[in-house]
């Protein structure tokens, strides 16, 4: 019976935007995100009132997916982050801050929405088509044949989350892990279409981050009695596997819609423990050495095989079914009849391996694509955000791979980006405008805001008190520490640039980011000796973070566009 | 427990409503327009432009705002175009209305109000204009459409004859379509986006079909990707299913496929039977024979080269354990959509395991050109490039945007201009009535005449067909006689039984509910009014049988006309219009068609046109009420291009663009128009007479009753107070 109730009126507002409630939650949001963002962000501790979980956190994906936002145009906002972030993995706040500002700088201007969201578009494709040109002077080629910009760029990612709590030594052996556990997922012999192989994170925790691996193959974790209990096997050839998707516990499988009836006497169970004895007969007349099972084995069989020397090894969950089959070869078996030769596949070796106090059964490849990171950290919510970072950057490996490009990071791509568009919007108007209404005073306008967004985003780097300055020929990033004596002698206060790119021995011109200057022609085209003698650069993903300036924007206009809000309060 | 609620204020209270409804929906109309933001219950966000959606979310309490809403579904249901200018119309239709009951205090009525109350006087008013409103467009809309605005139509077919579209006025139509449904930074990118499509999809001779299909399965053909910029947005040839394999076996050369609708392996027993086991070893071996017999299916299957396997239930591990063997991907689970959409295309009915077995060829295979998984944003789907047997090649919209609630709206967007398109394509049929000089005055004759034969204009001295309703009102004998004259003009008529038989058929199946109770109405009508006059009326009917069929008959056609939108009605009509030629020589039905693919130039160029010419018209007419009603409809007309052009200033301003249409009208120069773009004029008359019968529907309310089952609150009026 359904019951029919009258629905109750929807509300409806008007110019969400300008209401103060919006306002205030918006730069709530807003200084949640800053005060995360970069190396020397803040941590935020996540907790339900209610008890259970606590999370200590500084990365968008976490702190967004924690909390409990009820706004519909928040809501938009943070939705539209955590896509960005579950498609890129990274630049999530970025994305958040950048579009925080943006929406905020905008409203102050009080220009019809139509225009600006125009502009926005306009500016928003100036700097695409800027960071994708060659001239582009924020972005480097990324070398696969060294490995050391590959180390720059995960290092940028491990130092950029300060709740992994890692210190520098760890923080080199895990970038050097990562790069090690991406580069065993690129088949050795790829022509044309490459199909990555996988990297499985096995949790360890409670352990030095020091003690950290990356092992070939997979590893399935078993307590030690059970271990005990498997039997080494001396061979020197391949061992052949068999791995059932199907359940080997004696269960009668799905007897169709009517009813079976069954006399007594007549005992299934034992006719289905004939079958999978029968089942048994087959893998040792084919010489199988190790048997898998997604599902249950009945215990039986499990005796029947190890008598015949052959390792079974069941419940090996789902997640784990994909990874086995691409590694040993096989063919997921389905059947407890007849099973097809080529159905079986094979592993190099196989041993037990003993890491902290947990055993595990190690299947070594013949081939790895396939290889098993051991992460270890030393409490619970350190080692999940270890496990986000090092998803992150593993992935942006796989984005720089199809990509082979990233940008300076450290805040010199966003000052750079700025000055280029200020100086674009200056001098050349008229090819921004074109055929469209807006006049250049307008332009003017939202070309400062859309920097100043930028710029803010920068400033958000610096959380203890330090100012932010740029220099006129790069238009790079520069910090300066909070109590520095007099702004005469720049050079001997200012070691590096953010990225790390030029030092301040060169004859520069600095002024501070918030203060107004002449627009410049940021240098483009970056110098290959530059580049190639800089070791410890901080970079950026370039896909992911043309990815976050787009999606931002587009949420920005999104949300300026807004009219009218109509709430269902059912 | 009932209480009423005064109707005096009919036409008062939906202005209101309507006027409340038109604030909303006014700030996302045109290419100005903005987005709103919608919260479903559910807590998931949509942002619409969307003006049905829109006016849905609200959920309204207010009686009037409701069945304003109701008639707006319905509306865009059929055309996908139109919601927010049905607001905007309707509003400034019942402010003209308003606005004429409260300066002119009708002297005539005043005559007899000793005895009514004030406000079944109004109602009775509002009858009659409502009558009006119903004639003018059954009856003169159409031809005003078809000899006057004609002439300022284009075409979006390059050439009329063979139909064949020009791409760059559907882009120009689509581009104006997207305008007033995307947000504005991303209108030009969806519209070339289904300009593409369109262009990809269909082939040269494909007709009204291929639009079927899509229309009926746009949600399977299109895949929504969230955290992707909307840039990202693409076409892909061939069929995406939103599944992954079961199994995936890349496979080349010669690939077939099968579509089964049941688990291939047999099952120990069906339904509704009883399986009995005996012993072990029947067990055993029913199991094995169970196994066998899948075996050799999965080996039939990859004897006949089938590569594919489409299943819309689940199958048995040991299925896809075979299928793996032999080479063959499986996809399970597929929605009844999915499956019906596949068999569309490529005209495959599903496969049945052979209970006997042989090696006979599998009748129920098709070829298919690939079959590959597709990775968007590390999510796997099913690509398949089928070989489609109709007109339709099949293709698929990725949609890319930052949240799922911009996705959702294009997609709807799409879909939309989609069936814009689809009413676009159609013929349209106007039918109308026009006068020639008659010299008795009274005695009208209907005829039907063929547009090819006779195209008269319309002579404004004669007197419509609304002339004897019209003096009934004023008491008048003469009026009386004067209906009792026409009655019996129709008398006259002589019409084959036969022939009437011919044409009933086709016209009862077409009438639905709503159409018969107004058709009851208008034939009711006098009899409401005057008693008098009903007595005359009833023994007339009495008398006169073929009277009465004949007038019934007539009445029956002008709601045919009304609802010609349908191509197939088309053929039924024809027959009648030509059986009739030469039956009467003042009054005329002429039938005439507007061809498929009549568009007009964005800017409310329809709108002005109209205006214009019903301005003229009204002129020219010597009835006040039908005076009164063009003059309400041609200017509410103007409300919309008004709005249209809120933010222009200077030269572009509404009363500039104005005025220099009406002066190259005057001097008979053609219109320039300061906006690029097209809109569908069929879509613009479609929508003019769903808000004429919206209004209506309206007007003949006289009283709301409210009905109170639980002890609350009264929510006639609260509705607006919570807008």
């Amino acid at each position: 019976m359904s019951r029919l109730e009258a629905k109750k009126p929807s509300l409806c507002k008007s110019e969400p935007l300008t209401t103060e409630r919006v306002r205030t939650t918006l730069s709530v949001l807003k200084r949640i995100v800053t005060s995360c963002y970069g190396p020397s962000g803040r941590l935020k501790q996540l907790h339900n009132g209610f008890g259970g979980y606590v999370c200590t956190t500084s990365q968008s994906s976490a702190l967004l997916s924690h909390l409990l936002v009820t706004h519909p145009i928040l809501k938009i906002l943070t939705t539209s982050i955590q896509n960005h972030v579950s498609s890129f993995s990274d630049c999530g706040l970025f994305t958040a801050i950048l579009c925080c500002n943006l929406i905020e700088n905008v409203q102050r201007l009080g220009l019809t929405p139509t225009t600006v969201i125009r502009l926005n578009k306009h500016l928003l494709s100036l700097c695409i088509s800027y960071l994708k040109s060659e001239t582009c002077g924020c972005r480097i080629p990324v070398d696969f044949s060294s490995t050391q910009i590959l180390l720059c760029l995960v290092r940028s990612i491990l130092t950029s989350k300060p709740a992994c709590m890692l210190t520098r030594k760890e923080t080199e052996h895990v970038s050097a892990l990562i790069l090690r556990a991406f580069l065993l997922t690129i088949p050795e012999n790829a022509e044309g279409h490459i199909i990555l192989g996988k990297s499985l994170i096995v949790p360890l925790k409670g352990q030095r981050v020091i003690d950290s691996t990356v092992l070939p193959g997979i590893l399935i974790e078993m307590s030690e009695v059970q271990l005990m209990r498997l039997l080494p096997i001396k061979k020197s050839t391949a061992l052949k596997v068999a791995l059932f998707c199907t359940t080997l516990s004696g269960d009668i499988s799905d007897t169709g819609e009517g009813t079976v009836v069954v006399s007594y006497g007549v005992s299934l169970e034992n006719a289905v423990l004939d079958q999978l004895l029968n089942l048994g007969r087959q893998l040792i007349s084919d010489h199988v050495d190790l048997v898998l099972c997604q599902k249950v084995i009945h215990p039986s069989l499990k005796q029947f095989l190890n008598m015949h020397r052959i390792i079974a090894i069941d419940r090996i969950g789902v997640t784990l079914m994909e990874p086995l089959t691409k590694m040993t070869g096989t063919q997921p078996i389905g059947s407890l009849g007849s099973i097809c030769p080529n159905s079986y596949g094979s592993v190099k070796d196989v041993c037990t391996a003993k890491f902290g106090s947990k055993h595990f059964f190690h299947l070594i490849p013949n081939e790895a694509t396939i290889c098993s990171l051991l992460l270890c950290n030393r409490n619970d919510t350190a080692w999940d955000e270890l496990k986000l970072t090092c998803q992150t950057a593993l992935h942006v490996l796989q984005l720089t791979l199809k990509e082979p490009w990233a940008l300076l990071g450290g805040g010199c791509t966003e000052t750079h980006l700025a000055a280029y568009i200020r100086h674009k919007t200056h001098n050349d108007p008229e090819s921004i405008l074109k055929d469209d209404e807006c006049t250049q005073t307008e332009l003017q306008l939202i070309a400062e805001a859309f920097c100043s967004a930028l710029e803010s985003v920068v400033g958000s780097l610096e959380h203890d008190g330090g100012d932010i300055l740029t220099d006129m020929k790069y238009g790079h990033l520069w910090s300066v520490q909070a109590d520095s004596p007099c702004v005469a002698n720049w050079p001997d206060l200012l070691s590096q640039c953010g990225c790390g790119l030029y030092n301040s021995q060169e004859e520069l011109n600095w002024s501070f980011l918030r203060s107004t200057r002449h627009p410049f022609v940021p240098q483009s085209c970056l110098p290959h000796e530059a580049v190639g003698s800089a070791s410890n650069l901080i970079l950026d993903c370039l896909t992911a973070k043309l990815s976050g300036l787009q999606v931002a924007i587009e949420t920005a206009n999104l949300i300026l566009d807004l009219s009218y809000v109509i709430e269902d309060k059912n | 427990m009932l209480s009423s609620m005064a109707a005096a204020g009919s036409v008062k209270a939906a202005l209101q409503v309507a006027e409340v409804l038109e604030a909303i929906v006014s700030c996302c109309v045109g290419p100005e327009g903005r987005q709103v933001l919608c919260t479903k219950p559910t807590g998931e966000v949509l942002l619409s432009r969307n003006g049905g959606r829109l006016l849905e979310a609200l959920h309204l309490e207010h009686p009037i705002a409701r069945m304003i809403v109701d008639c707006v579904s319905s509306h865009l249901k059929k055309t996908g175009d139109g919601a927010k200018t049905f607001i905007i119309f309707l509003c400034h239709l019942l402010r003209g209305l308003h606005a004429i009951t409260d300066r002119e205090k009708d002297p005539l009525m005043c005559e007899n109000i000793q005895t009514q109350g004030r406000h079944w006087k109004n109602c009775s008013r509002w009858k009659f204009i409502s009558q009006a409103l119903l004639t003018f467009q059954t009856q003169i809309l159409d031809g005003i459409m078809d000899q006057y605005l004609s002439r300022h139509f284009l075409s979006i077919f390059s050439s009329a004859k063979e139909r064949t579209l020009c791409r760059s006025s559907l882009e120009l139509l689509l581009e104006a379509y997207f305008c007033g449904r995307v947000g504005r930074n991303n209108h030009k990118f969806i519209s070339q986006l289904m300009c593409d499509y369109f262009f990809k999809c269909m082939t040269c001779k494909s007709g009204i079909g291929v639009f079927e299909l899509v229309d009926d399965h746009f949600v399977e053909l299109n895949v929504g990707v969230t955290g992707l910029p909307v840039s990202d947005s693409r076409i892909i040839a061939g069929l995406v299913l939103q599944k992954d394999f079961s199994v995936y076996r890349p496979a080349d050369g010669d690939m077939r496929m099968v579509i089964v609708t049941e688990t291939i392996q047999p099952l120990f027993s069906t339904s509704g039977s009883e399986f009995i086991l005996n012993s072990e070893a029947q067990f055993q071996t029913s199991q094995f024979w169970i196994m066998e017999k899948t075996k050799a299916i999965m080996k039939h299957l990859h004897s006949q080269n089938v590569k594919l396997l489409i299943s819309s239930v689940k199958q048995p591990d040991l299925v896809i354990y075979y299928a793996g063997v032999n080479g063959i991907s499986v996809v399970e689970c597929l929605s009844s959509e999915e499956v019906s959409l596949i068999r569309r295309i490529i005209g495959l009915s599903p496969f049945v395991p052979p209970q006997a077995f042989s090696q006979c060829e599998i009748p129920n295979t098709a070829l298919v050109k690939f079959c590959k998984p597709l990775i968007l944003r590390s999510k796997r789907y099913v690509h398949l490039g089928l070989i489609s047997t109709c007109a339709f090649i099949p293709h698929s919209i990725v949609l890319c945007g930052p949240v799922q609630g911009l996705i959702e709206q294009h997609e709807d967007a799409l879909h939309g201009a989609l069936k814009m398109l689809r009413q676009l394509f159609k013929d349209l049929d106007l039918n109308y009535m026009t006068q020639t000089n008659d010299q008795n005055g009274t005695s009208s004759l209907f005829i039907y005449k063929n547009s090819g034969e006779s195209y008269q204009a319309p002579d404004p001295g004669n007197g419509l067909i609304q002339r004897p309703y019209q003096d009934t009102v004023v008491e008048n004998k003469d009026a009386l006689e004067k209906t009792q004259t026409y009655l019996k003009v129709h008398s006259n008529l002589v019409i084959p039984d036969v022939e009437l038989e011919t044409y009933i058929p086709y016209s009862t199946p077409t009438l639905t509910p709503t159409d018969t109770f107004q058709t009851v109405e208008t034939l009711t009508c006098l009899s409401l009014e005057r008693n008098r006059l009903t007595d005359y009326y009833e023994p007339l009917l009495k008398n006169n049988s073929t009277a009465y069929s004949t007038r019934g008959n007539r009445i029956e056609i002008s709601y045919e006309n009304l609802q010609v939108t349908n191509i197939t009605r088309k053929g039924s009509m024809l027959p009648v219009s030509c059986k009739l030629p030469n039956m009467g020589t003042s009054q005329s039905y002429l039938s005439s068609s507007m061809p498929a693919g009549c568009v007009l130039p964005v800017g409310g160029n329809f709108e002005i046109l109209l205006h214009y010419y019903l301005l003229n018209y009204a002129k020219k007419c010597h009835q006040s009420e039908e005076t009164m009603v063009s003059m309400i409809i041609a200017n509410a007309l103007l409300g919309i291009p008004k709005v249209l052009y809120k933010s222009k200033t200077g030269k572009y301003s509404f009363p500039h663009t104005y005025i220099r249409a009406v002066h190259a009208l005057q001097t008979n120069q053609p219109l320039v128009s300061s906006q690029t773009g097209l809109e569908s004029v069929m879509g613009k008359y479609q929508l003019l007479t769903s808000v004429l019968q919206c209004l209506t529907k309206i007007l003949t309310i006289d009283m709301v009753i409210t009905v109170k089952r639980h002890p609350q609150k009264v929510h006639n009026q609260d509705s607006e107070d919570e807008l």
